[in-house]
């Protein structure tokens, strides 16, 4: 009986996220195309919970429906059109309806097959039977930060690289002229207790869902409303701590595999005892850059005087070696 | 368990599929991203439906960390291309 | 002396991170971090010729647990031509950007190109491989838009939207991968890995995603915009190295884990295609109006012939003559390599010399420049492939083996591209040497020459004369390592 309420349960859920997906892509207005988006964000959270992966559900809540949602949101007002409107063919049109059925209909039968010729354990066995010594017991944190660690070291990466382009590529956005008291006043609550939670978050990564990608979002929440309700408050910040801010996430993860593979030959190697505590360190670290890369991409470019350094070295030099160049 | 991993995985190639159809359909970067962005999503749900082991059991934590590893990807690739779309219009302007 | 292979990723990240905060310095840092790669590639190839292809066990976990990254011939010769290429560009790079704040933003991106191209080569789980491929095409993408105008931004935009969506196809392959067998290593993967729906369809997959990465007709359309509207020193690491390397993988899976999936078939299928691409790249050449896009579009074309070895490696029987073309294969990718990023380094030269690149008004530059004139014809005959260049010999190897293969029908197709290639070559020549007053100033051994130099120099003489030796290092130390 409760499996068959579980089946329907799951049947109603998948088909709520289809109807979602194919809303989402195919209506017109590009606002209600990100509203739906995020519920979409939404629901897939559920369904992690469902599927038993907590550790996603919060991240997806986060970052997934969070952030992008905000950045979405934020990006909409930069362009001219709202319209979403496909220029294809109807040959065209009809031409990708039938690749897209057919590769539906193979990949699924790809995955029947798949599921019947797998053993069903996949790689969760090597894990728990490792996991005692990983330093954390939660074994998604102990798969990201011990077991695959160089994946994330090199998505740290990936994020870093976004968030330069971002600062790169245009001037922060301008702030709003209306200040709002009651967002202040919900702000005055609101963010300690993001802060407190981010930080709850990273600590407890290492034995319950949580960790530093979901805490470093949280934390980057914390700072946009922040801005939100108080729009000059980024004024007063150091730049230079800011870049700084940026990179120790990764710098400190390649230090400490650097070191490990100094004392046990091996890169990211960490020797058992200390494990734990490494992870934690990293974490730290990772949980401040992904915030402040979070909060920087929000803000859609460059604070105020990002590159000033510069520019007064680059008239110094440039007058001197540019003579008589064609450019 | 089969049975839900089935069904999630199926879910998961339906959501690629549309994401894919409307990345192909559309040419414009808004709809086009939120297309990608749900094409994603897509691979991400295959990977935690077999990740699945019962209401009992903890799901395999391999493809839990790869999927937080593509949602952050995922993440940044869209803020870089809004930034991109956005210095775009700026100049368009100009 | 594993170690190099952690260090050949791990200090152009560093360089990156610290030319970020401390970008006054940035041009050294990054010149420096450069040289200490290539030394450690050298280290790593050096250590492949002598007691072949190794391993890293990334956290010392037991391999499918933890990720490996592996070196073999074929890997580490790559990754020393990723090198040098990349060190020729950033001595390039440090004095093509005359602006000081443009600079700074260009060398921490660039040296995450590095990490993304090293740690590629280098990788041998499927998920990193993802990973890889992001950081590749997102720091690939940033450094095609710091061109900064209307052109390089559409460009850039497209290549974002292709390349996310060829990620997400190659993941969707790996997550079926993992559904079926388990595992994300590549060299566990090879062995358990058999004909069956799940497998085809995964690799199809992969494939796809791949190919676009690769940009093999018809999927090559991002390609030219992106490559031509570029920064120059850019231009030369996307054409030369980004591009090649998704073959890198490709070849990877298709030869070295995938094998009994193969299908004669498929192969042929994307033989086929990259004998259409050695045409039509060829002839939209011969059409481009500008340097740049003419330089793209040869890639398409040089691309292609990879393809072309792939239906032979498939039909020839294991033994000297399947390394033979193997071998060529590595040979035709490293000579394009030098010369292509040659090619474009000049072209850079040329812009900035005479404010543009337009083709037809070239004339007198070969009086202004003849330096930059010099390595451009240089580069041609390794793109043409006349002796003694590296592709000359890959392209004969090419034709002797389609002959073995009982595969007569890709010869006039090599022909052809060939001719084309002698074509779009001279009528750059012939502009530049015609009479006209493009430049006012004649520069002489200019320190911006010198890379480009030494890079088709690279392409021309020394692959020409100097491959004996890569004969017997492929044949005997390839293959992928097992765990």
């Amino acid at each position: 009986m409760i499996e068959i309420l579980w089946f329907i349960f799951d049947i109603m859920l998948v088909l709520l996220l289809l109807a979602l997906a194919w809303t989402t892509c195919s209506t017109q207005d590009v606002m209600r195309a990100v509203t739906l988006f995020i519920a979409m964000g939404l629901l897939l959270a559920v369904i992690w919970a469902r599927l038993k992966a907590p550790d996603l559900a919060l991240a997806e809540a986060v970052i997934g429906a969070g952030i992008s949602g905000a950045l979405l949101l934020s990006a909409i007002k930069d362009y001219p059109s709202n319209l979403m409107v496909s220029h294809r063919s109807p040959v065209m049109r009809g031409m990708i309806n039938i690749f897209t059925i057919a590769l539906t209909i193979l990949m699924s039968w790809a995955v029947w097959h798949g599921i019947e010729m797998s053993d069903g354990k996949r790689l969760s066995e090597q894990v728990a039977s490792q996991l005692s010594i990983s330093g954390v017991s939660n074994p998604v944190t102990a798969v990201l930060l011990n077991f695959r660690a160089y994946d994330t070291l090199l998505e740290l990466a990936v994020v870093l690289t976004a968030v330069l382009t971002v600062l790169i590529l245009n001037e922060k956005r301008a702030d709003h002229k209306v200040i709002s008291p009651l967002l202040q006043g919900m702000t005055r609550w609101l963010v300690p207790l993001l802060v407190i939670t981010s930080g709850y978050l990273l600590w407890v990564g290492a034995h319950a869902p949580g960790g530093a990608f979901q805490a470093g979002a949280m934390l980057a929440a914390a700072m946009i409303l922040l801005q939100l309700a108080y729009p000059s408050i980024h004024q007063g910040f150091n730049l230079y701590l800011l870049r700084l801010l940026l990179v120790i996430g990764i710098l400190i993860f390649v230090l400490v595999g650097l070191w490990m593979m100094l004392l046990n030959d091996d890169f990211l190697a960490y020797s058992p005892a200390w494990a734990g505590s490494l992870i934690l360190i990293i974490e730290t670290a990772a949980t401040l850059s992904i915030a402040t890369a979070l909060t920087l991409a929000y803000l859609g470019g460059r604070p105020t005087g990002w590159e000033n350094g510069l520019k007064k070295s680059a008239s110094h030099k440039d007058s001197h070696t540019d003579n008589g160049r064609v450019k | 368990m089969i049975s839900e991993q089935l069904l999630y995985s199926l879910a998961g190639i339906g959501l690629f599929a549309i994401g894919l159809r409307a990345t192909l359909l559309h040419h414009m970067l808004l709809p086009r991203l939120l297309a990608l962005n749900v094409c994603g999503a897509g691979v991400f749900l295959i990977f935690i439906a077999i990740a699945y082991a019962g209401v009992e059991n903890m799901a395999d934590p391999v493809p839990q960390a790869l999927v937080l590893t593509g949602i952050v990807v995922a993440v940044s690739a869209t803020a870089m291309a809004l930034a991109l779309g956005r210095r775009l219009e700026a100049l368009k302007d100009e | 002396m594993s170690d190099a292979i952690i260090w050949v990723i791990m200090i152009p990240l560093l360089g990156s991170l610290i030319s970020l905060t401390w970008s006054r310095y940035a041009s050294f840092i990054a010149i420096t971090s450069n040289m200490l790669a290539l030394a450690a590639s050298i280290i790593i190839v050096r250590q492949v010729y002598q007691s072949g292809p190794f391993i890293h066990q990334l956290g010392s976990w037991q391999t499918g647990l933890g990720i490996s990254l592996r070196a073999d011939a074929l890997s580490s010769i790559l990754l020393v031509m990723s090198m040098s290429v990349i060190s020729a560009a950033t001595f390039y790079a440090s004095t093509y950007f005359t602006d000081a704040v443009k600079r700074a933003r260009f060398w921490p991106l660039w040296l995450m190109l590095v990490v993304a191209l090293n740690a590629l080569l280098l990788s041998g789980d499927l998920f990193n491989l993802y990973v890889t491929l992001e950081l590749l095409g997102l720091s690939a993408i940033a450094l095609t838009a710091l061109s900064d105008n209307r052109a390089a931004l559409q460009a850039a935009i497209r290549y974002l939207s292709i390349g996310l969506l060829g990620s997400l196809v190659f993941l969707a392959g790996v997550a079926l991968v993992y559904t079926g067998y388990g595992t994300l290593d590549l060299a566990t993967l090879s062995n358990v890995v058999q004909a069956s729906p799940l497998s085809q369809v995964a690799f199809g997959l992969m494939t796809a995603g791949l190919l676009i990465k690769s940009a093999l007709f018809p999927l090559h359309f991002w390609l030219p915009s992106a490559h031509a509207s570029a920064p120059a020193p850019v231009s030369a690491a996307l054409s030369a190295l980004v591009v090649k390397v998704a073959v890198y993988i490709l070849l990877r899976l298709w030869i070295d884990v995938f094998d009994p999936v193969l299908t004669p078939f498929s192969a042929m299928l994307l033989g086929m295609l990259g004998a259409i691409a050695v045409i039509w790249g060829s002839w939209q050449a011969l059409q481009a109006q500008r340097l740049k896009l003419m330089a793209a579009y040869s890639t398409v074309a040089q691309i292609g012939y990879l393809f072309i070895f792939l239906p032979l490696i498939v039909a020839l029987p294991d033994g000297p003559l399947k390394d033979a073309a193997y071998t060529a294969l590595l040979l035709m990718a490293l000579t394009h390599g030098f010369a292509k990023s040659a090619f474009f380094l000049s072209a850079g030269v040329i812009q900035q010399y005479c404010g543009h690149d337009r083709i037809a008004e070239l004339g007198g530059t070969a009086r202004a420049l003849p330096l930059t004139i010099f390595v451009i014809a240089l580069s041609g005959v390794a793109l043409i492939g006349l002796p003694p260049s590296g592709s000359f010999l890959g392209k004969w190897h090419l034709i002797s083996s389609s002959l073995h293969a009982g595969q007569w029908w890709w010869v006039p197709v090599i022909a052809a591209g060939s001719i084309l290639a002698t074509a779009y070559v001279f009528r750059i020549l012939g502009h530049a040497f015609a009479p006209g007053e493009g430049v006012d100033q004649v520069l002489k051994w200019g320190r911006e020459e010198i890379p480009a130099l030494i890079l088709a120099l690279l392409a021309t003489l020394i692959l020409g004369f100097g491959s004996a030796g890569l004969w017997d290092f492929v044949s005997q130390h390839n293959g992928f390592p097992g765990g």
